[in-house]
């Protein structure tokens, strides 16, 4: 009950005009954009996170639930209250902090939307990846929330991918920052798990984000077509053809022609279907990637191939898609909208389950959809106020689910569980999963406060508790089932007798973490050596977690597949488990993305030896929590991964690096140069050599720079790479081709990996100079690797003295980054936490691990804060 | 007549689908980021009036009320509900059910309809704020209509005339320099009370063309009764126009305020067909044309010479989705010599004045400014120039309140 007493704390907190009571006020609070409705007792507005910490604290006083909200226009009921409430929304929280080109990062608040952003940044040359449909009005931390996606994702990847760090109010009411500009703090990776919770783990006030450079060109075209499985056999054919557009959208003819009745916005009225394809990149070879297209969708029988002209005729086009869902409101007062995901080579048939479903309920729909990304979103035209109409979409809504589920998908891709696709939850997943996830929520939110009844189902004991209905996101072998019940059973017995247990791959760097603060016995995955489903078609790849990542390029080659991650360190004979679950990756991160973003479901056997199952074999999937990234980066401390599905790609026609050598400070202007510049280096590195003895700045250095990909683009960006060279004056050193499994680093990580210690630093980028001078000031001739497109720093050296250690710590902290002793000595790991300072957040983290692995099997004491 | 039932809307009302565009548009959403001050929470609060979960009661008055009616959400909404429309008959049965004040009985009823009657109201405002004694002006009671917010309100409005501009031009025909065109001048409140110097200008612009200019003895146009909500004054002093109007012998019929043409084009919605008043409205608005319109299709236009002088532009709301008026004044900026025209950021944004809004809502009404205001010291421009004077008084009152240099005036003035 929200008692007046609530009421007057709260209004003493945001003032009397920010605090909403009345039913009439409270009704306009009951809604989103989804058919989901609950009324709030209360709505408040807070104008600063301190405003938000203290109702929080006095919700969670008072007992009463509460909810974060932007401007409510999500499509699955995320921001609805269940019943009663207080809904604290963010929308005076609307200022951008900062915007820093050098960084590659914003800093805005949770109530500024999408597009604000975008308008901020493009006259910088700028752009923010994800964008949602709506990003007119969609908020920034509604979209961290949702784990929004967009048309740009099929190119760029989802919201998830583009969060570095948060600051967040508890449920508890402490605000913790989590990540930031600087790369993968110390431990789990939070904000992968917040991204994407759906309002429930806690209340986003400020993002930070990444910020890419605007394409050179973009070309836009419109594919029309008079049948649609031609469209969708076309969009098949694309990704299966390696080409990657930035956008590969569909409509269909009841959405050209709701919107055209709206806006004239050029599409043609008697088609079937179009596709709006974009392509972006360096103006050279972009119009052979135009052609490529072109003559894939006229194999598939389009109508014709427009291109737009300029930017008027290009943002028209868009217009109109991104207005596809206000102008079937033409069409019938309501609709439903499914987001489904399937398997891009399953288009086809989705598209005519879903025709056929709708037809049975007597309805009419229309699609419009990111057909890259197979995320459906088949619209149902309806009347919300006839209530048999409304029974029966909502069974249509179930049956589409079901079908998607069936033909390999999930049933979210980007618009999020809420209220609405709850029950569908047990499609895809077991009460042991949900069993996992409670456990992560409540990690964040022991009292089951923040928005509350939203995402996991209810535990119903009559449901199977070891699997889901169908679980056909998965496919295991019988070897890998049998092999994983033996592991079970070992870590059973552990649990049952105290043991503790360390996962290990291939053990090729067992040096990760505090020390064990017990005996430890090593549970080995290397049995689970089976590809277990390879599809070069939709370009995933499932494989048990003991698979050595060279057999499995060596595999994905044969299909001019591999999956792009160049682990750092340990270079020869990772199991791929092992690179997941350390989260390592080398400088290419910068282009391919990190283990986090490769990484589309897994699962694992917890403390209690259950088999867990995460995400899906999807690109786009929001279903559930993302326990996916909880567990990349884990170190094997909360489960041992026993099998893993990665998203794969075309192996670029061309690998090749150019480098130079000058002193470091012409060095790293350059790399800031090239970063912010129209070219895409794949990395940008700087290795100075040692044994000079001159000031750091001055010494003499190894610039490095990658460019993979299409041979035209890297020839053309090796040319304009070479004149920046010249143009600074540094000495072009070499220009070599290389093998794109191998990558260069490999002698480097060997000789590196020989050091005592190595310490790693992540920063952000424009603070890189100023640590390696501290670093070169404090340690002899460190061995220095400068991954410049991450801000990450390797530093390999013999010798630690007293003291300097929280030196390091200190200098990281002090310039917006973290340290990590990757490697140590033992004497030092017993003396010190390698994961440097302790930090407010790691508690939420000790709670997740006690959540997880209660008996505290895994990897004891190696966590941040030796948990 | 007909009495104010929204239910007769539900369609339309149930046709929003709160997708949510309207809020990227909505002036008053973008300072308050509250639902209850934009075109999805005001539809959602109509709907679940109908479907019975909410009743009349005070407590829906202030979302109905703090609509700017700019018509900003109708623009963005891809079905395009009309809002506007909407919020103005709920408005009406809003008073029909709780009531209306008994100040705006006054100035709908026995001042707006009798220009004589306003006059002296004018005059005794203009006295009291002239003279600093604004107590005589709150002793009459008047100033009442601007509700809760007058105080500051009053600095809104810098100097008013102390005598109209109907006292200093006369009314009826004037002879002009024009071959055959027989114009009527439709003087708005606005221009008669306030923007004197548009209204000087308008009328020596329009004799220019004109064989004869008719300074019509109209009364209010009506659009502040009916923004309120108050159909019945609205229809009423729309009639008296008419009859006005009809009864001249006019080929077009001019104002210099685009909230009056826009609502004069608009005559022929205020009454049923096959009403009679109908058939004499769908005539009269026909021949009615915004200053804009005429001036943009002067050949001669902007002959005047002008020393170098950069300038921007405010659409008026009623300019702009009223009429569609979007890129006439453009147009005409961009012939006129020795003028350089910068468009402003947001132009057809509302300024926050929405006639008399700004009175009623100070405080909404600021914030919705400053975003002018803002964007407008972006322009660098040294004049901003518009067509309506309630956006004149209210950006001129920015202007002032922001310390900036720009002078503020009719697009008349620029002609002449």
């Amino acid at each position: 009950m929200i008692t007046n007493q609530l009421i007057d704390d709260l209004r003493r907190i945001v003032g009397d005009a920010q605090t909403s009571v009345s039913r009439a006020e409270t009704e306009l609070y009951s809604y989103d954009a989804s058919l989901a409705k609950g009324q709030p007792g209360v709505v408040v507005f807070p104008g600063d996170t301190g405003e938000v910490a203290r109702v929080v604290k006095m919700s969670r006083q008072a007992g009463i639930p509460f909810v974060p909200r932007g401007f409510g226009t999500n499509l699955s009921g995320g921001t609805v209250m269940v019943s009663g409430g207080v809904v604290i929304c963010l929308s005076r929280l609307n200022r951008i902090i900062e915007i820093s080109p050098q960084r590659r990062c914003a800093v805005v608040q949770s109530g500024v939307t999408n597009l604000e952003l975008q308008n901020v940044l493009a006259p910088l040359g700028f752009f923010y990846a994800p964008d949602p449909a709506s990003q007119k009005v969609a908020t920034l931390g509604g979209n961290v929330g949702e784990n929004s996606g967009g048309p740009r994702c099929l190119k760029y990847g989802v919201t998830t991918n583009h969060i570095l760090g948060m600051d967040v109010v508890l449920s508890s009411g402490e605000i913790v920052r989590v990540g930031g500009c600087a790369c993968d703090p110390p431990g789990y990776d939070l904000r992968g798990v917040l991204v994407g919770s759906e309002g429930t783990m806690g209340i986003v006030t400020e993002v930070t984000v990444r910020i890419l450079p605007l394409p050179e060109k973009i070309i836009t075209l419109l594919v029309i077509y008079d049948d649609i499985s031609d469209a969708a056999q076309s969009v098949s054919d694309i990704i299966s053809a390696g080409i990657l557009p930035a956008t590969l959208e569909m409509m269909d003819a009841p959405i050209l022609n709701a919107v055209e009745d709206s806006y004239a916005c050029g599409y043609p009225r008697d088609a079937a279907a179009v596709l709006i394809v974009e392509v972006e990149g360096l103006s050279v070879g972009l119009k052979d990637q135009v052609t490529q297209i072109s003559e894939l969708c006229r194999k598939n029988h389009c109508r014709d191939i427009r291109e737009a002209k300029d930017d008027a005729q290009r943002n028209r086009l868009w217009e109109g898609r991104r207005g596809a869902f206000g102008a079937v409101a033409r069409l019938a007062p309501n609709y439903l909208v499914n987001d489904c995901t399937v398997p891009r080579t399953k288009l086809p048939e989705a598209l005519a389950r879903v025709a056929e479903i709708v037809h049975k309920y007597d309805f009419k729909h229309g699609n419009v959809f990111h057909a890259g990304d197979g995320n459906l979103h088949p619209l149902i035209f309806f009347d919300s106020r006839d209530a048999d109409q409304l029974k029966r979409v909502k069974k249509a809504g179930w049956e589409i689910m079901e079908a998607c589920v069936e033909l390999g998908g999930t049933i979210s891709g980007e618009h999020g569980v809420g209220l609405e696709k709850i029950n569908a939850m047990r499609l895809i997943f077991s009460e042991v999963d949900f069993a996992a996830q409670r456990g992560l929520q409540q990690a964040f939110d022991p009292d089951r406060l923040l928005n509350p009844g939203k995402v996991i189902p209810a535990f119903d004991p009559k449901e199977n508790t070891t699997k889901a209905q169908s679980h056909r996101q998965f496919i295991s072998t019988e070897t890998q089932r049998a092999i994983e019940k033996k592991i079970s059973a070992t870590i059973q017995s552990a649990a049952a007798s105290g043991k503790a247990l360390i996962p290990v791959g291939c053990d090729t760097f067992p040096h990760f973490g505090n020390l064990p603060d017990r005996d430890c016995e090593n549970l080995y995955s290397a049995a689970l050596d089976g590809i277990l489903e390879f599809d070069p078609y939709n370009q995933f790849v499932s494989v048990g977690a003991g698979v050595v990542l060279d057999v499995l390029q060596r595999q994905l080659s044969e299909h001019n597949q591999w999956l792009p991650v160049r682990p750092s360190f340990s270079v020869q004979d990772h199991s791929i488990g092992g690179v997941m679950a350390l989260a390592a990756c080398g400088p290419e991160r910068m282009h391919y993305g990190a283990p986090r973003d490769l990484v589309l479901g897994l699962r694992f056997l917890n403390g209690s030896g259950q088999r867990i199952s995460t995400g899906g074999k999807v690109v786009k999937n929001v279903a559930g929590y993302d326990m996916t990234r909880l567990m990349i980066g884990s170190a094997g401390s909360l489960g041992l991964i026993t099998e893993l599905t990665c998203r794969v790609m075309t192996i670029p026609e061309r690998c090749s690096v150019i480098g130079a050598e000058g002193q470091l400070a012409a060095c790293a202007a350059l790399a800031s140069e090239v970063i912010t510049s129209r070219v895409i280096p794949v990395f940008v590195v700087i290795m100075p050599v040692n044994g000079q003895g001159d000031e750091i700045t001055r010494r003499r250095c190894k610039l490095e720079i990658g460019f993979e990909g299409f041979d035209k683009t890297v020839t053309e960006q090796l040319k304009r790479t070479r004149i920046l060279f010249e143009k600074t004056g540094l000495m072009i050193s070499r220009e070599q081709d290389y093998s794109v499994q191998d990558g260069i680093f490999k002698s480097t990580y060997t000789e590196l990996s020989q050091a005592a210690f190595i310490l790693r630093t992540d920063l952000p980028l424009d603070q890189m100079l100023g640590f390696v001078q501290m670093l070169d000031k404090w340690l002899p001739e460190p061995q220095l690797f400068l991954d410049c497109g991450c801000g990450r720093i390797f530093a390999g050296f013999e010798n630690m003295h007293n003291g300097l250690w929280d030196q390091l710590c200190d200098a990281g902290d002090r310039l917006g980054g973290h340290v990590v002793m990757e490697k140590a000595t033992v004497d030092f790991k017993a003396h010190n936490d390698v994961f440097g300072f302790d930090r407010p957040q790691w508690k939420v983290m000790h709670r997740i691990k006690a959540a997880l692995d209660p008996q505290h099997v895994f990897s004891p004491g190696r966590l941040p804060g030796k948990v | 007549m007909n009495r104010a039932d929204i239910s007769e809307h539900y369609d339309e009302i149930s046709h929003c689908n709160r997708c949510g565009f309207c809020q990227v548009a909505c002036p008053i959403f973008r300072s308050t980021g509250h639902e209850t001050g934009v075109a999805r929470g005001r539809l959602a609060l109509l709907r679940a009036i109908i479907e019975g979960r909410l009743e009349w009661t005070p407590e829906v008055e202030a979302p109905l009320f703090d609509c700017l009616l700019c018509g900003a959400c109708t623009a963005n909404c891809f079905p395009a509900i009309p809002t506007s429309d909407l919020i103005i008959k709920a408005r009406a049965q809003y008073l029909e059910k709780v009531g209306r004040k008994p100040i705006h009985r006054l100035l709908f009823d026995h001042l707006l309809p009798y220009p004589r009657r306003l006059h002296l109201a004018a005059r005794a405002v203009a006295l009291g704020k002239n003279t600093g004694i604004a107590d005589l002006a709150h002793a009459l009671g008047l100033l009442k209509i601007f509700g809760r917010d007058f105080a500051q309100a009053n600095e809104i409005v810098e100097r008013f005339p102390t005598r109209p501009l109907r006292d200093k031009i006369k009314n009826g025909a004037h002879s002009g320099s024009g071959q055959s065109l027989r114009i009527g001048y439709f003087v708005g409140c606005g221009v008669d009370i306030i923007s004197q110097d548009a209204g000087h200008a308008t009328l020596q612009l329009l004799k220019k063309i004109g064989k004869s200019v008719r300074v019509l003895e109209n009364c209010c146009c009506g659009l502040p009764a009916w923004s309120y909500g108050d159909l019945k004054a609205a229809r009423k002093l729309a009639r008296r126009n008419l009859s006005i109007i009809a009864a001249e012998n006019l080929d077009v019929i001019v104002t210099d305020c685009s909230s009056c043409a826009s609502f004069l084009k608009n005559y022929p919605q205020l009454f049923r067909e096959p009403e009679r008043q109908h058939e004499k409205a769908v005539m009269v608005s026909a021949r009615v044309k915004d200053v804009v319109q005429v001036i943009h299709s002067m050949e001669a236009a902007g002959t005047a010479s002008h020393p170098a002088v950069t300038v921007t532009y405010h659409h008026p709301c009623h300019a702009a989705r009223g009429q569609g008026l979007t890129t006439e004044p453009g147009e005409i900026l961009n012939r006129l010599p020795g003028v350089e025209f910068r468009p402003l950021t947001e132009a057809d944004w509302c300024c926050g004045g929405a006639g008399s809004y700004a009175f009623a809502h100070y405080e909404l009404s600021r914030q919705v400014l400053d975003r002018k205001m803002s964007n407008l010291q972006k322009s660098g421009a040294d004049l901003l120039i518009t067509s309506c004077p309630a956006c004149i008084m209210h950006l001129s009152y920015g202007v002032r309140k922001h310390g900036l240099s720009t002078r503020v005036c009719h697009i008349s003035e620029l002609m002449v």
